[in-house]
């Protein structure tokens, strides 16, 4: 199916509502008096979003609008996950004081904005929308790493991660140039037919494809280019600060497997994808993901701000998603959906802890952590370990369902070398993940330390996530099946 | 024999070789007399005044930013004009979709107060 831009519309409701509902916030926020009722109206466009693509996951799938995206359950797996981040994300930042302080409109335009880049990033297969929409998630990332007012730390993340943007986008779209005068097309089907010709220069190619993942590794915060990512989490406003560690990480991933699998490679008899180019693309891999992984954990071991410990664990963990990379196979890129999905329930849950603390005490260092569990209610306590223990992959919980996957996909290929590297990083990030439990459990709470109450919202959302955590932890076949069912992309 | 991008090496050796060698020779030729009027930043033939950081009002950046946005929009009008009749009801349609989008960000920006200059 290659559909020209009318018969396209018939496909385009997720995107068509989410564009609707950020020109409606935009009006209504002219007219209404009560903000509050702005978040509302973004959720609810975000649900109906949910229920349209929904309608669309298992579909044959087809190009739309003359090749520029495609529709596929890959696509429609990435655009799910992006709408669940993005309605958390709302839910969230109802609840958040920091938040609460800002234009509520704006805020939720943007947000969605965001989200609606997300949907492109999934589904462009067109260098020129692929680089278009990452820049549509940057931008509006960028706004809203700065939207906290009269706040020196926030702006200062905004300018940085505007300045480190620039930098990466503009070397990947170098690269992407290189690949046009190459393959003399910016269709990703084209490009893989003139690399099945086998006339591209390798050194070129290679090259190329170096300068690209500059831009795709910026979004996915994987070394070396990580530096932003400390800074502009912990000087976001956290629930967004939540949306850039699951939502344009799992993005990213999205416009990765997109032009290394179906674009540059080829799907062997075998199951094994091979890249058209020549080069030994596993090992420069399988370098990444250990400096990766290796580097954000040791870098998460001395911090004593939460949010940015969780900087920390993300590239961390960004190196983990890599391993699935690696091994080259539909193993390996399953076992990577399933961790984004993980991940995204976890550490927004992590999140939504720091957001409780931080509207109770203001701060977000690990002593405001201090006997968290004698402050009231224990329930942000238990929940926090749960997530944490999680992160690290610790059973019965889901994390660890996430990294089994991974291990076994990265096992089987025999790559041993990495899957002893990535049991040692999790030993080491049990440490530090296990330091906040300790704080929360085992120190006893100081006089000056206030109580810690949640609203009933963020109650819900808690036990929702956390329940979430478990469930996979001991029930995940639903989650393969629903991730091996994504993994289907249309390239005829 | 040799690589098809050969000649493109050869240029930029040749590029650099240039640029050096106009760097040298005007390093080991060049009189060198300086004084204090030369060693002054150079500000339009004035005596430099004042400090390098002043403020200014950022009301400027937000109409040039203003200006960009619709003045691009408009441009978009052009071709479609020029293909008004082979677009037909279908280009009024979509046209009206863009304008619509471009008139919500208009009066936006307008209720916000993004258009008065006080």
């Amino acid at each position: 199916m290659d559909l020209g831009n009318i018969a396209s519309l018939d496909f385009f409701y997720p995107e068509a509502i989410l564009t609707g509902t950020i020109l409606l916030v935009v009006l209504l926020d002219l007219v209404l008096t009560n903000k509050r009722a702005l978040g509302l109206v973004a959720l609810a466009g975000c649900l109906l979003s949910l229920w349209a693509t929904l309608q669309l996951y298992g579909t044959s799938g087809g190009w739309l609008f003359h090749r520029m995206i495609v529709l596929d359950n890959f696509s429609l797996f990435f655009k799910l996950v992006s709408l669940f981040a993005a309605i958390l994300v709302l839910w969230m930042s109802r609840g958040s004081r920091e938040v609460g302080e800002v234009h509520q409109g704006e805020y939720s335009a943007i947000l969605l904005s965001s989200t609606l880049g997300m949907f492109f990033m999934a589904s462009s297969t067109n260098l020129l929308m692929a680089y278009l929409s990452l820049e549509l998630v940057s931008l509006t990332s960028y706004i809203l790493t700065g939207f906290l007012p009269h706040n020196r730390r926030s702006s200062e993340a905004a300018l940085k991660y505007l300045i480190y943007g620039g930098v990466a986008s503009g070397t990947m779209i170098y690269g992407m140039s290189w690949i046009f005068g190459m393959a003399g097309s910016l269709d990703y089907a084209r490009i893989n037919q003139a690399l099945l010709q086998g006339e591209a220069n390798h050194l070129g190619l290679f090259i190329a494809f170096v300068f690209i993942l500059a831009g795709f590794g910026y979004k996915i915060v994987f070394v070396p280019f990580h530096m932003w990512s400390p800074d502009v989490y912990q000087g976001a406003p956290t629930p967004i600060t939540a949306f850039l560690s699951v939502g344009s990480n799992a993005a990213g991933v999205a416009i990765l497997i997109r032009f290394f699998f179906p674009a540059v490679s080829r799907l062997g008899d075998d199951g094994n994808w091979m890249f058209l180019s020549g080069v030994e693309w596993p090992h420069f891999l399988l370098m990444v993901s250990m400096v990766t992984m290796t580097l954000g954990n040791l870098c998460a071991l001395n911090q004593q701000n939460v949010k940015r410990l969780l900087a920390y664990s993300g590239i961390a963990h960004a190196g983990y998603i890599l391993m699935g990379l690696v091994v080259l196979n539909n193993e390996g890129l399953q076992a990577m959906l399933f961790y984004i999905v993980v991940y995204l329930i976890m550490n927004l849950g992590a999140f939504l802890v720091v957001v409780i603390v931080a509207n109770a005490t203001g701060k977000e260092d690990i002593e405001s952590y201090r006997g968290l569990a004698w402050r009231g209610s224990a329930i942000p306590a238990v929940c926090m370990a749960i997530f944490l223990f999680s992160l690290t992959g610790l059973p019965p919980l889901a994390g660890f369902v996430g990294k089994f996957f991974l291990f076994a996909a990265v096992i089987k290929q025999q790559f041993y070398l990495l899957a002893v590297v990535a049991v040692i990083n999790s030993v080491i990030s049990l440490y530090y993940y296990a330091r906040i439990v300790k704080t929360m459990f085992l120190d006893f709470p100081q006089p000056s330390d206030g109580q810690v109450k949640m609203t009933a919202e963020a109650a819900v959302l808690l036990g929702l996530l956390s329940s979430m955590t478990l469930l996979f932890g001991i029930y995940w076949g639903p989650l393969v099946a629903f991730t091996n069912h994504s993994l289907s992309f249309f390239v005829k | 024999m040799t690589h098809p991008f050969f000649p493109v090496l050869v240029l930029f050796f040749f590029a650099g070789s240039v640029v050096l060698a106009l760097l040298l020779i005007a390093q080991m030729v060049g009189p060198k007399r300086p004084n204090p009027v030369k060693d002054e930043p150079f500000e339009s033939g004035n005596p430099p005044k004042g400090d390098a950081r002043i403020r200014f009002p950022v009301k400027f950046y937000l109409v040039a930013m203003l200006f960009l946005i619709f003045d691009l929009e408009g441009v978009f009008l052009y071709p479609w004009a020029v293909l008004f009749r082979r677009l037909g009801i279908f280009g009024l349609v979509e046209m009206g979709i863009f304008l619509t989008v471009v008139v919500v960000g208009f009066v936006y920006a307008w209720k916000k107060g993004a258009l008065d200059w006080e």
